[in-house]
C-alpha cells in the first residue's frame, strides 16, 4: 500500500497538478505521524502509512501558511473525510481543485476505531488498499458517554468541574480541528469578552461548551480534540452528546451525505420553531 | 556511606506533610497521562521514573491564572485591594531533574532589574525533591543542554532510585536537610549510573546558526505543520510568557495574570491590526530565538531544560526538538 | 499577592481634551499626594494606563519632565480599553505603572540642533520632547519641527505647534497628506518624506528624532541619509504591543532586545541590529 500510495504522489507532483502533498511521517517511535508537507517528487520517500496515522491531515486545509503552497493533495481515512464533506458544504473547502487521496484503514488503535463502518473513504479521487476482513485495531475510552449519562446531573457537574480544573487554555483543541477555521475565534475576541480567556472553572466551562455548541451539529468525531489535549480530557464526549442529539432531532449526521443540508445552515417548513417563519 | 529511604517512608513522610497542612505535588496518573498534580494522598504519587509527566512544575510558582489584586469601582473612586496570599509551605516530590532545573533558569526572568514577588515568594516557599532518572523516551534531550538523568540543579534533595524499593537521598540544600532529618538510614548500596538520553544536537552549532540564520528558509519549510497551538509553551517547564486581563463587573472585579503563548496568533497583534508575525514560521523561530539566543546572550542560561515534552506533547509531532535537529543536521552538512 | 510590581497606582483625572475626532489627551495626577511628591520621569519614558475593568493599555508620557503636579497621555479610540477612556471624564479614576523604558537621551542631545518629524497619533511622544528642550533652551540648538497627518482635523496639539514657532530659532513645519488639506490651510502639502526633503534642513551637528507608522520611516530614513545624517544620529520610539512593561512577559521581546526595558527609544543603527520582527 505504502509502494502505491508514494508512487501515487509522485506521479501528482510530477504532473504538476498539485503543489503539495499533505500526508504523514514517522513521527518519534510509539508517538502518531506526523504531518507532512511533500513538495518535491524524490521526497515522496517520507510518506509513511499505518495504524499510527492517527491525525486528522484535513485540520490544515484552513491554514493560510498551507493554502500558499497551491494546490493540495491530502491523504484522508475514511473518518477524516467526513470533516471534508462539511467543509465542502461550508464552502470553506474548494472540492474541485482539492486532490483527495483515500486510504483504506485497519484502525489507528484510538476508541473511535472500535465497530468503524467506513473503513474506505468514498468520495475521494482515489482509493488505495482495501481494509482486512480483520476487526480494526481500536483503543477503549476510559469513559464513556453512558457512563456519564448514568450519573445524576450533580455528578456530572463534579465529574466536568475536576476534568476541566486541569485545563490550561493551550486551544490545541481548537487548532487541531478542521471545522475551527474562523479567522479570529470568539475567545480571541475582547469586544466584548464573551469568553474568559482565563484557565479558571468559570472560563474554562465557557470555552468548552461553547466549543462545543458551535461545533453541534458539525463534529464529525474524529476525535482530535482529545487526542491533542494535554490534561487528558475527555472532550469528545461533549461533542458526541450534541451528535446523539442531533441524530435524535433532526436524523443528521455530519460529514455523511454530501447532499444533506446542514442541520443549523438550513431550515424547514416544518421546523418547530415558529420565529423563522 | 549515604543516606537510604525505603519508598514506604518516603510516603509515610508525604502524608505527615499534608497531615500537617503543607502542600504536596508529585507526578500522578490521570485519565491515563502522568501529570504533576496536587496530592490529597501519599498513594496517588508515582514515585518511579517511568513516564514523563505531560506537565511541569512551574504552575506551583507561578500558576496558569493568578489574581494580581482585586479592584472594587465606586462611582469616580476606585479601591485596590490586595490579593490574599497563599502562605502554605509546598513540597515537590519526584519532580524530574528537568524540572527542578527549570527553577534557577526562571529566577533569572522573574528578578532581572525589578522582583516578581509572586514567584519569589512562592520559590522560598517551595521545596524540590527530585527524582533521578533511570529511563528517558525518544523525546528528552537534556543532555544537549547541559543536563543529565541526576542533574541536581533547581533540586533541595535528588532521589536516586536504588530498585527493591529504596532510594538513596542526596540532601542538597537547607530546606531539603530538614525534610529529610533523622529520617533516612546509612546504607551502603551504590547508586546505578545513570545514562541520559544520547545528544540531539549540538547547542554550539545552534547558536552559531542562530547568529545568521534569521531569514533562512529553514523557518517557513519546518513549521508548516505547526498548528498554532499553545501544547509546547505550556507544558514547556521554562516557557513564561504571560497576558494580564481585568476580569468583572460594574462592581469590581481582579486583574489576572494569565500564560500566554508567543504561537497564538493574537500575542504579538496590534490594536491597529497591524501584526509583526503574522505567520506561524515567524511565531515559532522567535520561540527558538528566544530560548536558545536571546535568553543565555541576556542571563548566561538557556531558556530549555531538554525535558523533551515540547516534542512529546505536540499534536503535529513539531516541538522545538524538531526543529533543533534540524538546525544541527544544516550546520553538519555544511561542514561535510 | 503583594505583588507591588503589577499594582498599579491610582490616578484622578483631571483633564480631558479632544484632540482629533478620534484621538484624546487626558491629564491625570497621583491620588496620593505622597507618590506624587516622589514620583519623577526621564521624557520619552512611557506608563501603563488602565481602565479598571477593561485592562491596561500603553502610552508615551507625553509630558515634559519639568512639569510637576500632574502626567499626560494621549491616545486614539481603536479598541477595548481606548474605547473605555474614551468614555472617562474629569475626577474619574485610572491606574498607572511607570514610568518604564529608556526615555531620550537628552543630555547626550546638549549642545546640539535637533529635528524632530512625526507623523500623525505620533506628535505626543514628540510634543514632550519639544516642551523640555524649549524649559532648557540655552542648552540646545536650533530646533526643526516637521509634522504631518492625513488631514487637518488629524493633527494634534495644533494649537501648541503655533506656540512652539514663536520661540527663538525654532522652525515650524506643517503638513497634511495631498487632498488633505482644507480651503483655509496655510501650511505644507505632501508627504512627511518629500516635505524634509524640500525644507532642506540642515544636518550639520544635528541629531534626529523620528517617530510614525514603519511606512514613513522606511521613506523619511534615505532622505535623513541624503541630507548627511549617520543613523547612530537618529532616534526613534517603538511602539510594540506590551504588556508587562518591565521586562518580564516576553510579548515585546524582538531581536535582542525588550523593547520595555532595552527601548522604546533607540538610534537606527540599534534598530538595525533588531531583526524585522516588530
Amino acid at each position: 500500500m505504502i509502494e502505491q500510495l508514494r508512487e501515487t504522489c509522485r506521479r501528482l507532483l510530477d504532473e504538476g497538478s498539485v503543489q503539495v502533498i499533505i500526508g504523514y511521517g514517522d513521527s518519534l517511535p510509539g508517538k502518531p505521524a506526523r504531518p507532512l508537507f511533500i513538495r518535491k517528487s524524490e521526497d515522496v520517500d517520507q510518506l509513511t502509512w499505518g495504524p499510527h496515522c492517527l491525525p486528522n491531515l484535513t485540520a490544515y486545509l484552513k491554514r493560510k501558511e498551507v493554502k500558499a503552497l497551491g494546490n493540495a493533495a491530502v491523504i484522508v481515512k475514511g473518518c477524516d473525510e467526513k470533516a471534508l464533506v462539511v467543509l465542502t458544504k461550508e464552502s470553506q473547502v474548494d472540492r474541485a481543485s482539492l486532490h483527495v487521496i483515500g486510504m483504506a484503514c485497519d484502525g489507528v488503535c484510538a476508541p473511535k476505531c472500535a465497530g468503524c463502518k467506513m473503513r474506505t473513504p468514498r468520495f475521494a479521487d482515489e482509493v488505495i488498499g482495501t481494509p482486512s476482513d480483520a476487526e480494526p485495531k481500536a483503543g477503549t475510552r476510559p469513559v464513556t458517554l453512558e457512563d456519564l449519562m448514568a450519573k445524576t446531573p450533580a455528578e456530572r457537574w463534579d465529574f466536568w468541574k475536576g476534568e476541566f480544573a486541569r485545563c490550561v487554555k493551550c486551544y490545541a483543541c481548537r487548532q487541531v480541528c478542521p471545522l475551527c477555521y474562523c479567522e479570529r475565534c470568539i475567545a480571541d475576541k475582547n469586544r466584548p469578552q464573551e469568553i474568559l480567556t482565563s484557565a479558571s472553572l468559570t472560563g474554562n466551562f465557557a470555552w468548552h461548551i461553547a466549543r462545543a455548541f458551535h461545533l453541534a451539529a458539525r463534529c464529525v468525531e474524529c476525535g482530535e480534540c482529545t487526542r491533542a489535549c494535554p490534561a487528558g480530557i475527555p472532550l469528545a464526549l461533549l461533542n458526541r452528546a450534541l451528535a446523539e442529539q442531533t441524530e435524535e432531532s433532526f436524523g443528521y449526521q455530519p460529514g455523511m451525505d454530501p447532499d444533506a443540508e446542514p442541520v443549523f445552515g438550513s431550515w424547514k417548513a416544518t421546523d418547530k420553531e415558529t420565529f423563522i417563519r | 556511606m549515604s543516606a537510604i529511604i525505603h519508598e514506604s517512608g518516603l510516603r509515610t513522610l508525604i502524608d505527615g506533610w499534608l497531615a500537617s497542612g503543607k502542600l504536596v505535588a508529585a507526578p500522578v496518573e490521570v485519565s491515563g497521562r502522568v501529570l504533576y498534580q496536587r496530592l490529597k494522598s501519599s498513594g496517588e504519587a508515582i514515585l518511579e521514573s517511568r513516564e514523563r509527566p505531560a506537565n511541569s512544575i512551574k504552575q506551583f510558582l507561578f500558576p496558569r491564572h493568578q489574581a494580581l489584586f482585586r479592584y472594587r469601582l465606586n462611582g469616580k473612586q476606585v479601591e485596590l485591594v490586595d490579593s490574599a496570599d497563599d502562605t502554605r509551605e509546598q513540597i515537590i516530590v519526584a519532580a524530574r531533574p528537568c524540572d527542578a532545573a527549570s527553577l534557577p533558569v526562571l529566577d533569572h526572568i522573574f528578578n532581572c532589574d525589578c522582583k516578581d514577588a509572586g514567584f519569589d515568594e512562592a520559590r522560598q516557599r517551595t521545596t524540590v525533591i527530585a527524582l533521578a532518572c533511570n529511563s528517558h523516551d525518544e523525546a528528552c534531550f537534556c543532555t544537549s543542554v547541559g543536563l543529565g538523568p541526576s542533574s541536581e540543579a533547581g533540586a533541595d534533595a535528588l532521589l536516586v532510585d536504588l530498585g527493591d524499593s529504596e532510594f538513596e537521598v542526596r540532601v542538597l540544600t537547607d530546606k531539603g536537610r530538614k525534610l529529610f532529618e533523622g529520617r533516612t538510614e546509612p546504607g551502603t548500596r551504590e547508586a546505578p549510573a545513570l545514562e541520559g538520553p544520547p545528544r540531539k544536537f549540538d547547542a554550539g552549532a545552534v547558536r552559531q546558526f542562530l547568529a545568521n540564520g534569521f531569514d533562512n528558509p529553514l523557518w517557513g519549510e519546518e513549521s508548516v505543520g505547526c498548528l498554532g497551538c499553545g501544547v509546547c509553551t505550556y507544558t514547556c517547564p521554562v516557557c513564561h510568557c504571560f497576558d494580564m486581563v481585568d476580569e468583572g463587573n460594574a462592581a469590581g472585579g481582579e486583574r489576572v495574570r494569565n500564560w500566554d503563548s508567543c504561537q497564538f496568533q493574537m500575542f504579538t497583534q496590534h490594536a491597529s491590526g497591524h501584526n509583526p508575525r503574522a505567520t506561524q514560521s515567524q511565531r515559532q523561530r522567535q520561540r527558538i530565538y528566544h530560548k536558545f539566543s536571546i535568553y543565555p546572550e541576556r542571563f548566561g542560561a538557556l531558556l530549555c531544560t531538554g525535558c523533551g515534552n515540547c516534542a512529546r506533547n505536540c499534536p503535529a509531532g513539531l516541538g522545538v526538538l524538531r526543529l533543533l535537529e534540524k538546525i544541527d543536521s544544516r550546520v553538519r552538512q555544511q561542514h561535510v | 499577592m503583594c505583588n507591588n510590581l503589577y499594582k498599579p497606582d491610582l490616578m484622578e483625572i483631571i483633564q480631558v481634551q479632544r484632540q482629533t475626532p478620534d484621538v484624546k489627551s487626558v491629564r491625570v495626577r497621583f491620588r496620593d499626594p505622597a507618590r506624587a511628591r516622589a514620583f519623577s520621569f526621564r521624557v520619552g519614558q512611557f506608563g501603563i494606563f488602565s481602565v479598571f475593568g477593561a485592562g491596561e493599555s500603553t502610552f508615551n508620557i507625553c509630558s515634559s519632565s519639568n512639569w510637576k503636579d500632574y502626567i499626560e497621555f494621549c491616545f486614539r479610540r481603536t479598541g477595548r480599553v481606548t474605547e473605555a477612556l474614551w468614555r472617562l471624564e474629569r475626577g474619574d479614576t485610572i491606574g498607572f505603572r511607570g514610568p518604564y523604558g529608556n526615555g531620550y537621551p537628552v543630555e547626550a542631545w546638549e549642545g546640539k540642533n535637533l529635528i524632530f518629524i512625526g507623523g500623525g497619533i505620533a506628535m505626543p511622544p514628540i510634543r514632550c520632547a519639544v516642551w523640555y528642550v524649549l524649559e532648557n533652551r540655552e542648552k540646545y540648538g536650533n530646533v526643526t519641527i516637521v509634522y504631518g497627518a492625513r488631514k487637518v482635523a488629524d493633527l494634534t496639539f495644533a494649537s501648541e505647534l503655533d506656540e512652539w514657532s514663536r520661540h527663538a530659532r525654532v522652525r515650524v513645519i506643517r503638513t497634511v497628506d495631498p487632498g488633505g488639506e482644507t480651503p483655509d490651510w496655510k501650511g505644507e502639502v505632501g508627504l512627511i518624506p518629500h516635505i524634509v526633503e524640500r525644507s532642506q534642513i540642515s544636518a550639520a551637528n544635528s541629531v534626529a528624532l523620528v517617530i510614525g507608522p514603519p511606512i514613513m520611516i522606511k521613506y523619511t530614513m534615505p532622505v535623513l541619509d541624503r541630507i548627511g545624517l549617520r543613523d547612530e544620529d537618529i532616534y526613534t520610539s517603538l511602539e510594540n504591543r506590551m504588556k508587562c512593561g518591565v521586562g518580564k512577559c516576553g510579548r515585546c521581546n524582538a531581536g535582542h532586545v525588550y523593547v520595555c526595558t532595552d527601548g522604546p527609544v533607540f538610534t537606527m543603527q540599534q534598530l538595525r541590529s533588531i531583526p524585522n520582527d516588530f
